[in-house]
């Protein structure tokens, strides 16, 4: 099958990859970056593990094929924080407020949060909801990830202030 | 001093602490199967049957092997006489057993059955040439559903069978037929719970790599039980345990679903032996879907017999349970009908009893334990009875329970099929969710509101959840391996840190806090001070693995008892060194010394160092270790029973049957609680999942024994926007008279009880509209709309 070279970001450092046309972003992430923070639960589009941002929108990088991706700015849960000690308000709220169990969907929910918060930074917890809907997760019935978006926002706020 | 002392050494048993593990998930460094990569490592595929029933005739491999990247394709027949098929079998009367291959032989059972296996060098090869496998099957008649199964002429889906049962089960109490004859009241119902499943989010997987010099096998897989997949793989395999290795890394959720051994496990063992190389299997969401274990496919029929008051007298059971082709591994067929069969009256005193229970084959994926294990089919059946004799004696729902449940002066209580409720709150916890709902508020509001034609209902459930079943309990249920007991190895380094090896497996129940929290108790340390390890056979003792709500009484005790042996040992050497009475010891901040006198004494560390290094110091008939090796199985070993009392307010849109979720308040006792803010977690994301069953979902088949739900577009799970739109918990905390520590388990507790609950709601949200009632799961809006049609 015949091969593309591929340029973009991922979490700021440049990459140079060459698929074939119907290798899947999740995949070069996963698979020839090693960035394997990035989860696949359906590769259908449905729950939202994979959600990425592409040049600030989430994505679901199991709907994407890489050569879709040429120029793009990427960003994974790895870009959030190198260690404990940076963590970002949103990590440290859902650790905060246990909004993890198994972590498989952790990092799509981190991901939709950081774009939600960017676009609405004080968001009613229906906004919340609605802005979350994309992501399944099946072990926490959501109550705590409400209660970390919630915390996450007012405590950007307050850096921010 | 002494208060400075304290300060360092906060008790950390009932706090909300925060759990240990969450930094390795939030910075995406977790490491699940699909994220390890072994050196040279293949990528294995499987080619599933298209027929529900049908005999295999030849599987064409020709062309699938020729194409490139392909390394090696396996069919049943290759294997038929070198590996055992998977097998579990019941030791109980009327048992009929299964060997489920790892690629089928001679026939498929199920739509989804794996044929063949293909290996490739990477994972875009092998899905091509799965495709280019071709099974040649002759269809049969197939068995879709338990009305087919049981027909006189139904056609057996295994051959040397009499019937499609697995077993048939009958308990009668004395004078049965009599105290059913003398009630004044008798009314017969049936409930139906629609088959569906556990669906944790990431799918099953594993990697074999077998090491030819050595003749070891490792497997790196998706599971809650390393060690009963090792023993399960010996037996198939026929190669000795000592040279299998299972490792369970981050696993993204199981609730039961991953507590089996599967045929895949074993075909990938296989391709790792023959090929000498790493093979690397990551199931698609849509093999979860129609191949994985399916459970909860109840049937009950009931006749119940009570008085005026709404007493009950007398209840007849009839459950039928859809297990679909094959026995699974280690539970066999058994589990959902003797669960059910053991739990159906529930909280409530019931003396007279008389059931019939039978594990139903079908051309279907086979039926496992998922979160709460029939106890979700069993409340749905005696809550759904209780709202229908209220109904008919006009009392309001919470007082018919409140008439039958089991008061707190009859604890220890001993149910009419054995069962000991330890202790409970049932009527307390009732009565605690009242007030916090604000009950009679409720009822106005829902007054109110069909003032204006709008149809608000309150749904009202208790259950009693019975965890941490030990010996005795597994014993009776005729199931091979007695999963009784866990085992923790705890051991103090000469830094005076602490590890522990558990037998159990922590895949988002938080384990790594809440045993650290009881070691780090014990010991007078800090949590950091505490590592814990598990999943790795080679690594720690034999166990069972994690399910029935059970690793935190039983992996907790046996922590607990092995910190204590620890504490203890410290205790005599600090002793020695301190010229004091061991029993004059205490314990905090990370140190040892005499009470009262905070700085006359050591710190664990320094009493470690001595330990190992100048074991001179130490009394003489002291080994030089700091190890000690605790098994713990729960007396009485029926299990400790933590209970619950629910209450839901629903809207239900008449037009379109949709059914919002307004108020949910839950009242859960568990005994003495770690961690609350693990509980809580526990409970909600347990009564999120009840609230799929009870809506949602649901995996249909056609009459041939097609699925036709295969994608989680058609597979529908709660999101964000299902949960109820104010959810409430409190906690009552009776501690178990006889686990150590008074704990109780609670992790599919959540689960058991929003089937009932939410159909309680909405017949009462309905009830001006309809005489019909809701009798079966999920409630899609399609119900509700037809039970408002027929008025
Ligand atoms: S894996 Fe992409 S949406 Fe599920
Ligand atoms: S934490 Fe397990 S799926 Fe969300």
């Amino acid at each position: 099958m015949n091969r593309h070279t591929v340029s973009f970001t991922v979490n700021d450092q440049p990459h140079e990859v060459e698929v074939e046309p119907r290798r899947l972003l999740a995949d070069v992430l996963r698979e020839n970056l090693g960035l394997t923070g990035t989860h696949l639960g359906c590769e259908h589009g449905v729950c939202g593990a994979c959600t990425v941002l592409v040049d600030g929108q989430p994505q679901r990088s199991c709907l994407l094929f890489a050569v879709q991706l040429d120029g793009a700015e990427i960003e994974t849960v790895e870009g959030l924080a190198a260690d404990e000690q940076g963590f970002h308000p949103l990590q440290t709220a859902f650790w905060e407020k246990h909004g993890l169990q198994c972590g498989f969907c952790t990092p799509g929910f981190l991901m939709s949060s950081k774009e939600l918060l960017e676009r609405n930074p004080d968001p009613s917890d229906d906004e919340i909801r609605e802005g979350l809907a994309g992501n399944l997760c099946r072990c926490t019935g959501y109550v705590h990830i409400v209660d970390a978006v919630r915390s996450a926002a007012e405590a950007i706020r307050e850096e921010q202030r | 001093m002494t208060d400075q002392i304290e300060t360092l050494a906060p008790r950390f048993f009932g706090q909300r602490v925060k759990r240990r593990e969450d930094p390795r998930f939030l910075l995406g460094r977790a490491k699940y199967v699909d994220d390890i990569v072994r050196p040279g490592m293949l990528f294995a595929s499987f080619v599933r049957s298209s027929e529900a029933h049908a005999r295999v005739r030849g599987v064409d491999i020709a062309d699938a092997l020729a194409l490139p990247g392909v390394v090696d394709v396996l069919t049943g027949e290759m294997i038929a006489d070198t590996s055992h098929p998977i097998r579990s079998d019941s030791t109980m009367p009327t048992w009929q057993g299964t060997g489920f291959p790892a690629l089928a032989i001679d026939k498929v059972r199920f739509v989804g059955e794996a044929v063949a296996c293909v290996v490739a060098e990477d994972r875009y090869a092998v899905e091509d040439a799965t495709e280019a496998v071709i099974p040649d099957l002759e269809p049969l008649t197939p068995v879709a559903n338990m009305d087919q199964a049981t027909a006189a002429d139904a056609p057996l889906i295994h051959e040397d069978w009499e019937d499609n049962h697995f077993i048939k089960r009958h308990v009668e109490t004395d004078g049965f037929d009599e105290a059913l004859d003398a009630a004044p009241h008798r009314s017969s119902h049936r409930f139906v719970m629609a088959r569906h499943t556990g669906m944790p989010l990431e799918n099953r997987g594993c990697i074999a790599e077998w090491d030819s010099a050595k003749g070891e096998l490792t497997l790196w897989t998706a599971t809650q039980i390393p060690h009963l997949v090792r023993t399960g793989l010996a037996d198939a395999l026929q190669i000795p345990e000592n040279r299998i290795r299972v490792i369970a890394p981050d696993v993204g959720g199981g609730f039961g679903i991953k507590g089996h051994l599967f045929p895949e496990e074993l075909s990938c063992s296989i391709m790792a032996i023959r090929t000498g190389r790493p093979v690397k299997w990551i199931e698609d969401r849509r093999e979860h879907i129609i191949a994985c274990i399916h459970a909860r496919e109840h049937t009950h029929e009931v006749e119940v017999g009570y008085d005026d008051d709404g007493t009950i007298l007398a209840l007849k059971a009839h459950l039928q349970v859809d297990c679909g082709a094959y026995s699974v591994y280690p539970w066999t067929s058994t589990m959902d009908t003797g669960m059910a069969l053991g739990i159906l009256p529930g909280p409530y005193r019931i003396r007279n009893y008389y059931v019939d229970a039978e594990s139903v084959a079908t051309n279907k994926a086979p039926l496992g334990p998922y979160r709460g294990v029939a106890r979700p089919a069993a409340c749905f059946t005696i809550e759904r009875t209780m709202d229908a004799v209220a109904e008919q004696l006009g009392l309001d729902p919470t007082e018919i329970r409140r008439r039958n449940l089991v008061r707190s002066d009859e604890f220890p209580y001993t149910s009419v099929t054995g069962l000991q409720y330890d202790s409970g709150s049932f009527i307390e916890a009732l009565d605690l969710a009242m007030e916090k709902a604000g009950y009679q508020q409720w009822r106005e509001r829902q007054q109110a509101a069909r003032e204006e034609g709008r149809y608000l209902g309150i749904g009202v459930t208790t259950y009693t959840e019975q965890t941490a079943h030990t010996t005795q309990e597994f014993k009776k249920r005729g199931i091979p391996m007695v999963f009784g007991y866990e085992t923790s190895m705890l051991r103090m380094d000469p830094s005076g840190q602490v590890t522990v090896n558990t037998s159990i497996h922590s895949h988002g129940q938080g384990l790594e806090t809440t045993l650290a929290q009881i070691a780090a108790d014990q010991l007078g340390v800090s949590l950091e001070d505490v590592r814990i390890s598990f999943g790795d056979t080679s690594e720690v003792a034999y166990g069972s693995g994690t399910f029935a709500s059970r690793s935190a009484v039983l992996a907790g005790g046996a922590t607990d008892l092995a910190a204590g042996e620890i504490r203890a040992k410290l205790a005599r050497i600090a002793a020695h060194l301190l010229e004091a009475a061991p029993e004059d010891i205490e314990f905090s901040g990370g140190r040892a010394y005499v009470a009262g006198s905070p700085d006359q004494g050591y710190s664990l560390a320094e009493i470690a160092r001595m330990t190992h290094h100048n074991p001179q110091h130490i009394p003489e008939d002291e080994a030089p270790i700091l190890e000690s090796t605790r098994t713990y199985d729960a007396s009485p070993g029926n299990g400790t029973f933590t209970n619950a009392a629910l209450l839901l307010l629903v809207e239900v849109d008449a037009e379109t049957g949709f059914v919002h979720l307004l108020d949910l308040v839950c009242v859960e006792d568990c005994g003495r609680i770690i961690n609350p803010l693990i509980v809580d977690g526990q409970i909600q994301g347990g009564i999120a999942q009840g609230i799929g069953s009870a809506l949602l979902e649901e995996l249909v088949y056609d009459e041939d024994g097609q699925p036709l739900v295969t994608t989680l577009v058609d597979y529908l799970m709660p999101g964000t926007t299902d949960m109820p739109e104010n959810f409430e918990i409190h906690h009552l905390e009776t501690p178990s008279p006889f686990t150590v520590q008074g704990i109780k388990g609670m992790g599919e507790g959540g689960a058991i009880g929003p089937g009932a609950l939410v159909a309680s709601a909405v017949d009462d949200a309905i009830r001006p509209l309809t005489s019909g009632r809701v009798t079966s799961l999920p409630i899609t809006p399609e119900k509700v709309r037809t039970l408002i049609e027929q008025g």
